[in-house]
């Protein structure tokens, strides 16, 4: 319930940016929930005209650029070297191992999340698989719940996505310093998913250098190599990379959306 | 006697299942395995391009997909631009598709039910399995063009709908040498 003060100020602040109207899907949805790109009911060129079109509102664009350029150059010369060298030094098992250990102490943000979506089957999923990988997958390193068919595939909640199932929209499209694309709905997303990572709660409590600098540190480097894929792989053969990284963003987090709508419809 | 008589007709219903597939569905399938072998065999990105590229050239159905990628502009350009459109969006989409697979690594591919979207169109989901991780592709097929594959969306992510928001942005701004000029560049100087 802490979150409800944030939620009015996202309210407020959409209200007040003015870019609440934002149509969002890419296309309206079909008739089992999931945003589909083509619609039957149209043919030929007048098809082609309506379709692909993804809309979000840009109105602080010039200055997006900028972060985005920013970040592209971070990057370029620092943080791809770093993900290179740590792919270098540990070997794939190891990563994998690590990668492994901090998606798994990250189950409190996805277990609220099921909660907040009144999604309990997959709330209880999600403990499941916490107990299953903590315990047999020794604090998280493997991940044996892949192999219980019940466990494996569990779709991840986070922060952004409650405000989405809430009726939320998505406010404008944001470029965040270092972590890139985002909007101001899943902005404070971030800050909830944040919160609700006991990562954050163990660096207050116990404060210090390895909880507010060491282990933030190691999981970022963890993450890198996967976010360096996911971002060559939007503005790989690009002609615009600011537009191809926020369409597909976009496209991703519609997608994220409507599956964990689909799944909350499925469990009830 | 139980267990054979279990296996006769699981193999009888799969069979069955392999000849229930459309030709839409068949000929993608032919196309990824084959892609898929080519890059799990490969050495280097440019020899995958290289190898795979008469096969992509067979399986996508790039005159849809340049017309689709340009939207509204479309109509402006004359015959010769759509032409030289078509072949420069080509070689940045073989680019762009074909970078998408991983050297020296085979994914696990599962094909789901298809749907017909009507007028010639057909979406077929499947799912990859690339060392533990799943990723959710759906491939749309569009009968016009002998059942090609007209766009790819991966995780929600639609190859076409990807460059309609760059190429489109470069129609408003340049008209139809702006969409030109931008395609040759992105050719040019590979990202």
């Amino acid at each position: 319930m802490k979150k409800l003060p944030v939620i009015s100020l996202l309210t407020a602040t959409t209200l007040l940016i003015g870019c609440a109207s934002t149509r969002e899907a890419v296309r309206p949805s079909a008739p089992d929930g999931k945003a589909v790109v083509g619609d039957p009911s149209k043919t030929g060129f007048e098809e082609d005209l309506d379709d692909y079109n993804v809309r979000i509102a840009d109105p602080i664009e010039p200055v997006n650029r900028v972060t985005f350029w920013i970040n592209h150059q971070l990057y370029r010369y620092a943080l791809r070297p770093i993900s290179k060298g740590y792919e270098f030094i540990v070997p794939e098992k190891g990563r994998q191992a690590v990668y492994n250990a901090f998606e798994n102490v990250k189950f409190p943000v996805r277990f609220a999340n099921n909660l907040l979506q009144a999604n309990f089957p997959r709330a209880g999923q999600e403990l499941g698989k916490f107990l299953v990988n903590t315990t047999a997958g020794v604090a998280g390193l493997g991940r044996p719940a892949e192999h219980i068919s019940w466990l494996a595939d569990v779709p991840a909640a986070d922060s952004g996505q409650t405000f989405a199932f809430w009726g939320i929209p998505n406010g404008c499209y944001l470029v965040l310093p270092i972590l890139g694309p985002t909007t101001l709905r899943d902005g404070v997303g971030l800050a909830g998913d944040y919160l609700l990572n006991p990562i954050t709660w163990c660096g207050f409590i116990w404060g210090g250098y390895g909880w507010f600098i060491a282990i933030p540190a190691a999981n970022t480097m963890r993450a890198l190599p996967a976010q360096m894929d996911v971002y060559d792989a939007a503005t790989r053969e690009s002609l615009d990379r600011y537009l191809a990284a926020r369409t597909s963003y976009i496209q991703f987090r519609n997608e994220i959306n409507a599956r964990a709508h689909k799944n909350t419809q499925e469990n009830q | 006697m139980k267990t054979l008589l279990y296996s006769i007709t699981v193999f009888f219903l799969m069979v069955g299942a392999a000849f229930a597939q459309t030709p839409g569905e068949e000929k993608l399938r032919q196309a990824l395995e084959e892609t898929m072998s080519i890059a799990a065999n490969a050495t280097s990105s440019a020899a995958l391009i290289e190898k795979v590229r008469p096969l992509v050239e067979k399986n996508m159905a790039f005159n849809v997909m340049t017309r689709r990628a340009i939207g509204p502009g479309w109509r402006s350009f004359t015959p010769e631009q759509q032409t030289q459109a078509i072949k420069l969006f080509t070689e940045l989409s073989i680019r762009r598709y074909v970078g998408r697979f991983t050297i020296g690594e085979k994914p696990s591919v599962v094909y789901r039910t298809a749907r017909m979207l009507g007028h010639g169109s057909m979406e077929v989901p499947t799912q990859f399995v690339y060392k533990g991780n799943r990723y959710e592709v759906v491939y749309r097929l569009d009968q016009g063009e002998g059942w090609r594959i007209a766009d790819v969306v991966v995780e929600g992510v639609s190859f076409i709908a990807n460059y309609r928001s760059q190429l489109d942005a470069q129609y408003q701004k340049g008209g139809v040498e702006g969409v030109l000029q931008s395609l040759k560049n992105a050719v040019e100087n590979p990202r």
